[in-house]
């Protein structure tokens, strides 16, 4: 009876350490917006976020335009979903930095530009692709990484990310 | 017409000229995704020909299908007869095919076109489908988001139709006119943002002009407004529009704006958004 305990347990164990790590569990956003000054905007952008049912709460630095999102433990959300949000808004992400899982971060869908050190459980990553920094920001990407065939592509279908700690 | 845009635009930057949610002007920029804009329009305008003044009511929903794509309807009332009477409609659709934005800037391009019907009578060289002629206008806006200051213009052809059914467009006038306009909004308050509460400030003055291309008559307008927005939800705009050039004949160009405007953000979502 043990025994079939036992097996059960590591089973599940196994299943969910899997699963933990199939995504990023993505703990929190910091979003900065472009293309805009006025509150009436930040507020389109903070509705829209504040729609989704994965967060928890959204804060705005009005003068930045910086959105800080706050999001539900076991969520499976990709950077993409917060592009959608704020381009629905009418605006643009220039820069997106998470607060991820380090375990789930290296593997797919994400790419590390440069190998990310595992002394953590969590690390601040900024997304680098298209339409997740600002159009000169991407120019300057571009260049420092023109060995990255793939950050060339566009499509929502990889990440390619740096850490920031 | 694409090329005027673009020179216009080059003009415009030189200028260090924030924001764009114009009265007579529609900015290149559309409202949100599933977000629906209601407002209504009030204007009385002093009437030239006769005595009195000429008060319009223009009720308006305004919804973002998408990021690109919003679409307005529009009704007309005046009380242009002895009582206030709807006169007509518009439907309107604006389609944002360009956008470069960077942190606090934006440079943007849309194409719009309007069609609109109206039963009242032509009393008028100038063309209005706004609440005076049926028929349509189709043409293109460029902004320009800087900071705190927005520059928008807008170039469009705009056609007369006969006002169905009892006023058919008079033979002698010219039936079709380029319109320009140039706007200019800057955020005057507040220097700094402490919450989505804090009652925001816009001073704009937008310049409005038509040319009949048939024998180039022409005015040119100026609307003064200011703008107070409210929980950054609710708008308030107050404008008076002073007619500063005219070589036509126009029942009523100087006169006060009204205009009421509220936001219901994100309609789709189930979730309930305080």
């Amino acid at each position: 009876m043990k025994t079939i305990h036992l097996q059960y347990y590591i089973l599940i164990t196994l299943f969910s350490l899997f699963f933990s790590s199939s995504y990023a569990q993505i703990s929190k956003a910091e979003i900065r917006a472009t293309g805009l000054t006025c509150s009436m905007c930040s507020n389109a952008i903070n509705k829209q976020l504040k729609s989704m049912p994965e967060v928890s709460a959204v804060t705005t630095d009005l003068n930045t335009n910086t959105f800080t999102v706050v999001l539900k433990a076991g969520n499976t959300l990709t950077p993409s979903a917060f592009k959608e949000k704020v381009e629905q808004a009418g605006f643009f992400i220039g820069s997106l930095v998470l607060t991820v899982s380090t375990e789930s971060i290296s593997q797919k869908p994400y790419i590390q530009v440069k190998p990310i050190a595992k002394n953590n459980k969590q690390v601040q990553i900024k997304v680098l692709d298209k339409g997740y920094v600002t159009e000169k920001e991407f120019k300057k990407v571009g260049k420092t990484y023109q060995n990255l065939p793939s950050l060339q592509k566009l499509n929502e279908s990889d990440f390619h990310i740096i850490a920031l700690n | 017409m694409q090329r005027i845009i673009v020179f216009l635009s080059i003009f415009l930057f030189q200028y260090s000229v924030a924001q764009e949610l114009f009265l007579v002007t529609d900015p290149a920029s559309n409202v949100p995704a599933n977000s629906l804009g209601v407002n209504v329009l009030q204007s009385l305008f002093k009437e030239t020909i006769k005595d009195g003044y000429n008060y319009h009511l223009m009720p308006e929903a305004t919804y973002g299908l998408n990021r690109n794509l919003m679409f307005r309807a529009s009704a007309f009332v005046s009380n242009r007869g002895k009582d206030l009477i709807t006169e007509g409609g518009s439907f309107f659709a604006k389609y944002r095919f360009f956008s470069s934005d960077d942190l606090n800037s934006h440079f943007r391009l849309a194409a719009f076109g309007r069609y609109s019907f109206n039963n009242a009578d032509i009393h008028q060289e100038q063309i209005d489908i706004m609440g005076h002629n049926t028929g349509f206008e189709t043409g293109i806006v460029a902004t320009k988001l800087i900071k705190k200051l927005a520059i928008s213009s807008t170039v469009s052809f705009e056609k007369a139709l006969d006002n169905q059914p009892n006023y058919p467009f008079p033979k002698e006038l010219g039936n079709h006119a380029t319109n320009y306009t140039l706007s200019f909004g800057k955020l005057i308050h507040p220097k700094t943002y402490t919450s989505f509460k804090q009652t925001n400030i816009n001073f704009m003055v937008e310049f409005v002009g038509q040319t009949i291309n048939e024998n180039g008559k022409s005015f040119l307008d100026a609307v003064p407004v200011i703008q107070f927005i409210f929980n950054s939800q609710a708008r308030v705009d107050l404008g008076y529009r002073q007619e500063l050039l005219s070589s036509m004949q126009r029942s009523a160009p100087n006169g006060l704006y009204f205009n009421l405007y509220y936001t219901f953000f994100d309609l789709k979502s189930g979730k309930n958004v305080e």
